[in-house]
């Protein structure tokens, strides 16, 4: 077992919470078939025995600020002395006072300096005697310790950046010696033919066949702790970052970190970075405190970010992720900028629908904005308490409850019976959302409360509509006044039903009754027949699937009109997850039909039918 | 080249108006012109207004996509889009008479007509007004839902926002002339934001709150806007209003041009200040309540609108409970029929021609509505099929009165059609020119615009097309002022025709007939044939109307016998040996596309009925149109839906007329062919991109009166195609029959069970159902009611 190496912090963490999550999947299957699960079971509470041993890093989801939108962005004057030059000394405590002044009452704590903290303004790297990265005086003409000083003043949280690897220019022809390893060279670090690493391949691989890989690893924590940080960000890190294969496989760079952190004695928190391989992920959680599971949120143009480069990315990408996020580990969207809509290029209803997304996914949520001019829009945005309390708090990670379609619903199940309802319209126009408390597993009356305009909105039965503007969105929590939907489950695998094309049975281990039906593409179809329902009516019939990325399928009842319906990703191909599409039914038997049309559709497991529309 | 001048001269115009009789037409109804005080209706209730006749949504419109969004209003002449979104309302506010361009009389080296925005000239936006409230923000109201009341003309929207329920209300009142905005809200909330009318054309807002300009045609135009409310203050701010603190909140906005539809006057009222009339209209208007305005506007409103009441049946409470666009949405998904939907889609096309089509001019291809200034062929009158389908429904659905708008149009435009016709038509540039060498009376061409000019390729068969549709006013309403007015259109056709004919010898005969000279068949096929069905079918209907125009005015006698002895010789189309399909193009063979949107040659089924599925005409002529239709497809153009669909319902075929409505049902997605959220129909212009088109919007409910009553002067027949979806039970009433009569039907199983007969002017006519047939008997406003059809 890995626990070994993760001992000095983090006994047996992750064996605990995983019991723990068996004990409330089960607690759950006594009240609820299981198939009607629609929602994320409670399975992130706030345990904190689970995450005591690691002294509360990452036991919520961080909060803070970083310096890279800025240093990114081209809006005119952030940085006038050339690409990334925000990045210096007083602008980051700028940031820092302006931090704790405003924004450390709601949680943010972390003040984060991103890439070329050892760069001068022309980018050029500077290295210590012992290929460390060596603060530029010209940025931080007092060295990084008087930043993180100055930051722990405030009541506050530092953190730096490294790219993963040994940067190129660190390598001094194999000559340098690395600290406190006696015998050890840049040379011994690094594979002989020197393979090149990380996602921009600015740095040599390091070879952890030789022990000296790891001792340089260690300089470089030692480094930071010595100098006082709590977080590091690891960047470039495959695969990922738009790399893959052995050469730019890190997963053993991040262990040594997480190895030398540990080492240090000193809890800082580590999470890597870009776009992380989703097939890795138990090494991620394994070995870090967070990871990005997307490319940059950041646009690299006039503002900040622009909602299709690429905030809008995040909403079909975050559902295959979602259930492994918890506390010690996190799925991280990139930064919050949502704090001064001209800066951050984005109307009022993309920076709430933005901020929605963060908190209910339980991101970290650290803003990039320029905390000393944030607009009132932005500071009620990043300061909302009943936001915040969702993404910090006991409650899961929410995941759509309906198809990735231009209007949906994001859902979780409250460990008190409520729900995390978010309406989702993506659209380029305003558009009704509509959520179907059938697609939550309850039906009858429930309350609705509208966390961002801190509002009580009623009494609803059966579901709630709102209007939404174009790529806007609404935060309710739902409390069920009725009872459970009772449903009627059909197996896609029954030999009741009809297959066509190339459709087919096929094992599966997370399907019920261990089996699905699969290889729907290019015109295969699979027909449920013999659906009956009582009354005719639109029914919300939940979807168990498995598809290890996000794929279409138009679905029909009765040889009538289809609808293409996208389901999110599950996030592999052993792994089933549900959401529930609308299909009109007459009273009596109903045919329902997916059908891949001229692409590949998902796996379907079965499919569970309300008695009642 | 001739030289005759870049406009015909006053003198010369009064001589041709003179020499066309149109003299009673000049000096008509100004557009835009202050009116007396309206009269103010007694306690007018305003109605709860049936659930049937309104539309809903549950989602403002977009900025962006206001003509698929927007909600219309419109006084006839002053229409706007609204977008209904609570922290910023934004009209498009238009005037049907806001065009670029002008005259438009120099040739092209073709010897057509250019067709620019600067030249033929564009309809164009008026102005936009925005009413900003920016603490109701959508992201931060709940329960939000507007609402179409097609009975009483008015736009609704409420929400909730902080416990406070608040309500919008928007008419284009005609009474008052003007547009109004009316805030009110329950539970102790106020209004705070601020009001903005701009122009689209760079022109700046004065400190009146009012905006003035002219283009480059002369055309001036302006509009102005004022507010008032209570329980704050409402304070004028440069050439904006603020509002702060207001229990409630009205805003009025009027505006226009100097537009007279007068040859003689180029088409201007030189005396008319519009941006200072409108600034009038609006004092005058404010002096009132909004709730004063609203009862004026309704009873105004509701008159015509309560003409016709129809139900196709009923739907299903899980249909009630969507909003509109839902309920588009799963008639095409579901297959399964809506009839409510399918009757309200109907009473839309009415409520548009209301408030679209009166006292100013004609609907053009967008009707009254714009979403910005370059409107897809320019938001003109295409004569060719659309301008009259955009008149096919007035009629028969109880709007007649809505008709004037096309006939004061003509009317106006005749002298300088007449003048271009006589000075360019036989331009040798001009491959349609006519062969004979004569000229005489006038044509169009496939574009017309609003200051007697063309736009385009010559259209030689235009005339007749519009005087066949004039006619048919006639013959709906029998009445004679009507048939006086029109007497010259008709006359000058005729003698456009007279001059244009050719002898030709058909082939293996000795049979001498009458053809059109070199034409085109819109919108396909060679652009040089010689004897097309569309103009052979369009000039044989127009002689007869002549005849019997003559005949009844007791006028021309002698020149009526002339042009019977021309229609006797006309040619008319025989079926291709080779394809069994009515001749397009007197041509066994096929020379254009055969699914193509036009259906030309068909113009004799629909809106003419010399081919009539009976006894009248030779079995192969009904099986060859038939044949033809059949191969054009069910799959087109709304208009060109509409169009088949009601073809398909003079041959009672009930299931395909039906079906091509439901295809024009069909939600358009993605700029496609279909239904746009607001019911506008989407013309789908390339992949990708579609535009809307209101022809489809008129077309599709004649084609659905047309399945319930089929007339002409004579003969009526109950329920010719009525299709399954409907046929369980409904009711129609005040439907408009040719011959003058108006028709109250009832129906159930399929069969009908009641009808009344009134006469508007009618005298006797059979009533027919299946092969029953009676005939009543009727003085002008005696009415008969009718019953035992399916003995």
């Amino acid at each position: 077992m890995r626990s070994s190496s993760y001992a000095p912090t983090a006994p047996g963490r992750r064996t605990t919470r995983a019991v723990l999550v068996l004990a409330l999947t089960a607690a759950m299957a006594a009240t609820l078939p299981a198939a009607q699960a629609a929602t994320p079971t409670a399975t992130a509470t706030a345990d904190s025995e689970a995450v005591a041993g690691v002294a509360g890093v990452a036991a919520k989801p961080y909060m803070g600020w970083s310096s890279w939108s800025m240093q990114s962005s081209k809006y005119p004057g952030l940085n006038p002395d050339g690409d990334y030059s925000y990045l210096t000394e007083k602008n980051v405590l700028k940031q820092a006072d302006a931090l704790a002044a405003k924004l450390k009452p709601y949680g943010y704590e972390y003040v984060n300096l991103d890439a070329g903290w050892w760069r001068d303004q022309d980018w050029t790297p500077q290295f210590d005697q012992y290929a460390r990265q060596k603060a530029d005086l010209g940025r931080f003409p007092r060295g990084m310790k008087a930043v993180a000083d100055h930051i722990h003043g405030k009541g506050l949280k530092a953190g730096i950046y490294l790219p993963v690897g040994l940067e190129k220019e660190a390598y001094g022809d194999g000559k340098i010696p690395i600290w406190n390893a006696d015998d050890c060279t840049t040379a011994d670090i690094v594979h002989g033919d020197l393979r090149t690493t990380n996602g921009w391949d600015s740095a040599y691989k390091l070879d952890y066949s030789n022990p000296c890989a790891q001792k340089y690893v260690d300089s470089q924590a030692r480094l930071f702790a010595d100098w006082g940080y709590d977080f590091l960000k690891l960047d470039g890190v495959g695969p990922g970052s738009g790399k893959s294969g052995d050469q730019y496989d890190n997963v053993a760079d991040v262990a040594a970190w997480q190895r030398a952190i540990a080492a240090t004695g000193r809890p800082i928190h580590l999470e890597i970075s870009w776009s992380l391989d989703i097939g890795r992920v138990a090494d991620w959680k394994k070995h870090s405190n967070g990871w990005r599971i997307d490319t940059d949120v950041e646009c690299y143009c006039n503002t900040l970010v622009s909602w299709e480069n690429s905030v809008d990315d995040r909403w079909d990408d975050a559902p295959g992720w979602t259930r492994h996020a918890g506390p010690g580990g996190w799925n991280d969207l990139d930064s919050l900028d949502v704090g001064n809509g001209q800066m951050d290029g984005l109307t009022k209803a993309e920076r709430q629908s933005y901020a929605t997304l963060w908190a209910i996914a339980k991101s970290p949520l650290y803003t990039g904005d320029d905390l000393t001019r944030l607009d009132s829009y932005g500071l009620s945005l990043l300061t909302n308490r009943e936001v915040i309390a969702l993404n910090q708090g006991g409650t899961p990670p929410a995941r759509p409850v309906t198809p990735s379609d231009p209007q949906q619903v994001w859902a979780a199940r409250n460990t008190d019976g409520s729900y995390t309802v978010a309406l989702f319209n993506l659209a380029d126009a305003p558009a009704a959302v509509t959520a179907d408390w059938a697609t939550l597993g309850f039906t009858g009356k429930a309350a609705v409360r509208d966390l961002w305009n801190h509002e009580n909105l009623g009494t609803y039965r059966n579901k709630v509509t709102q209007a939404l503007p174009a790529h806007g969105s609404r935060l309710f929590t739902v409390t069920p006044r009725g009872g459970a939907l009772a449903t009627t489950g059909y197996e896609a695998e029954s030999s009741a039903n009809t297959l066509s094309g190339n459709a087919s049975v096929a094992d599966c281990s997370a399907c019920s009754e261990g089996r699905k039906v699969g290889n729907l593409y290019l015109g295969g179809t699979l027909r449920f027949n013999d659906v009956v329902v009582d009354r005719a009516g639109t029914y919300q019939v939940k979807v168990a699937y498995v598809s290890g990325d996000a794929r279409s399928v138009d679905v029909s009842a009765n040889g009538n009109g289809a609808t293409r319906h996208k389901l999110p990703s599950t996030g592999d191909w052993g792994t089933a997850e549900t959401v529930s599409v609308p299909v009109s039914l007459k009273a009596g038997a109903n045919t329902i039909t997916f059908d891949s049309g001229s692409g590949y559709a998902p796996d379907i497991d079965r499919i569970d039918v309300p008695k009642s529309s | 080249m001739d030289s005759s001048p870049t406009e015909p001269s006053r003198r010369r115009l009064l001589s041709l108006a003179a020499a066309a009789g149109v003299a009673t037409a000049l000096g008509g109804l100004p557009a835009f012109t202050a009116t007396a005080a309206p009269q103010r209706p007694a306690n007018a209730p305003l109605s709860q207004g049936s659930s049937r006749d309104q539309l809903w949504w549950q989602a403002p419109a977009d900025e962006h996509s206001m003509i698929e969004q927007g909600l219309p209003v419109g006084n006839g002449r002053l229409g706007a889009l609204a977008s209904n979104d609570p922290g910023r309302e934004l009209l498009l506010i238009t005037d049907a008479t806001m065009w670029t361009g002008g005259l438009n009389d120099t040739l092209d080296a073709d010897g057509q007509f250019p067709y620019g925005r600067e030249d033929f000239g564009s309809f164009t936006l008026l102005g936009r007004l925005t009413v900003d409230i920016p603490d109701h923000d959508l992201s931060a109201v709940s329960g939000y839902r507007r609402t179409l009341d097609l009975a009483q003309g008015l736009v609704t929207t409420s929400y909730v926002r902080s416990g406070v329920t608040y309500r919008r209300q928007i008419f284009a009142s005609r009474p008052d002339d003007a547009i109004v905005l009316h805030f009110t809200q329950s539970g102790g909330g106020r209004y705070t934001g601020s009001i903005a009318l701009d122009g689209t054309h760079g022109e700046t807002t004065r400190r009146t709150q009012s905006f003035g300009a002219a283009f480059p045609n002369g055309l001036r135009y302006g509009a102005a806007m004022t507010a008032y409310g209570s329980g704050g203050s409402v304070t004028v701010n440069g050439p904006r209003i603020d509002f702060a603190g207001c229990k409630d909140l009205t805003v009025v906005v009027s505006g226009g041009t100097n537009y007279a539809p007068d040859a003689v006057t180029h088409y201007r009222d030189p005396s008319l200040d519009p941006e200072r009339l409108a600034r009038t209209k609006v004092r005058d208007a404010a002096t009132h309540s909004a709730d004063t305005l609203l009862r004026t506007h309704a009873a105004d409103h509701r008159a015509l609108f309560e003409q016709l009441e129809i139900s196709l049946g009923t739907s299903s409470a899980g249909q009630r409970s969507l909003d509109t666009w839902e309920r588009i949405r799963a008639r095409a998904r579901d297959g399964e029929p809506d009839p409510e939907l399918e009757a309200a889609y109907l009473q839309f096309g009415r409520y548009l021609m209301i408030s679209g089509s009166r006292g100013s001019l004609p609907l053009n291809l967008q009707g009254l509505w714009l979403d910005g200034n370059d409107p897809d062929w320019m938001g003109d009158y295409h004569t060719d099929i659309n301008i009259q389908m955009n008149y096919w429904m007035a009629d028969r659905a109880g709007l007649s009165r809505c008709f004037d708008a096309l006939t004061d149009y003509c009317l106006a435009q005749l002298p300088s059609w007449t003048a271009l016709t006589r000075s360019l038509f036989n331009d040798p540039r001009n491959r349609y020119r006519n062969s004979t060498g004569k000229i005489a009376g006038w044509t169009v061409a496939i574009s017309t615009n609003i200051h007697g000019g063309n736009g385009w390729w010559w259209h030689p068969a235009g005339n007749a097309w519009l005087c066949t549709t004039l006619w048919e006013h006639y013959e709906f309403t029998r009445s004679r002022s009507h048939l006086t007015r029109i007497y010259p259109l008709l006359k000058g056709a005729c003698e456009f025709w007279e001059a244009r004919l050719i002898t030709t010898t058909l082939p293996g005969s000795s049979e001498e007939v009458l053809i059109a000279d070199s034409d085109w068949s819109p919108e396909h096929g060679p652009l040089d044939a010689k004897g097309i069905t569309y103009a052979q079918e369009l000039v044989w209907a127009l002689f007869d109307n002549y005849r019997a125009a003559s005949a009844e005015l007791k006028k021309d006698t002698a020149y009526a016998a002339t042009i019977a002895g021309l229609q006797k010789r006309l040619y008319l189309p025989k079926v291709s040996p080779k394809t069994g399909w009515l001749e397009e193009w007197m041509s066994p063979n096929n020379l254009g596309e055969t699914t193509h949107r036009h259906l030309s040659p068909l113009v004799g089924l629909f809106p003419g009925d010399r081919i009539r599925p009976d006894a009248s005409t030779p079995p192969e002529i009904v099986e060859g149109a038939t044949a033809l239709l059949t191969a054009r497809g069910m799959e087109s153009f709304g208009w060109a839906n509409a169009w088949r669909s009601l073809c398909w319902a003079r041959l009672k075929n009930a299931d395909k007329a039906y079906q091509l409505i439901v295809n024009n049902l069909r939600p358009s997605t993605g700029g496609g062919n279909g239904t746009a959220p607001n019911l506008f129909d989407i013309y789908q212009v390339e992949q990708g991109r579609g535009i809307f088109q209101i022809d489809a919007n008129f077309g599709t409910p004649a084609a659905m009166i047309e399945m319930l009553l089929y007339s002409r002067p004579g003969h009526l027949e109950l329920l010719p195609a009525l299709p399954d979806a409907w046929a369980k039970s409904g009711s129609v009433t005040g439907v408009g029959a040719r011959g003058g009569f108006v028709v109250d039907l009832r129906w159930r199983d399929g069969k009908p069970t009641e009808a009344r007969i009134r006469s508007v002017g009618g005298r006797t006519t059979t009533v027919a159902y299946g092969d029953r047939s009676r005939t009543v008997t009727l003085k002008p406003g005696a009415s008969v009611t009718l019953r035992d059809f399916a003995r």
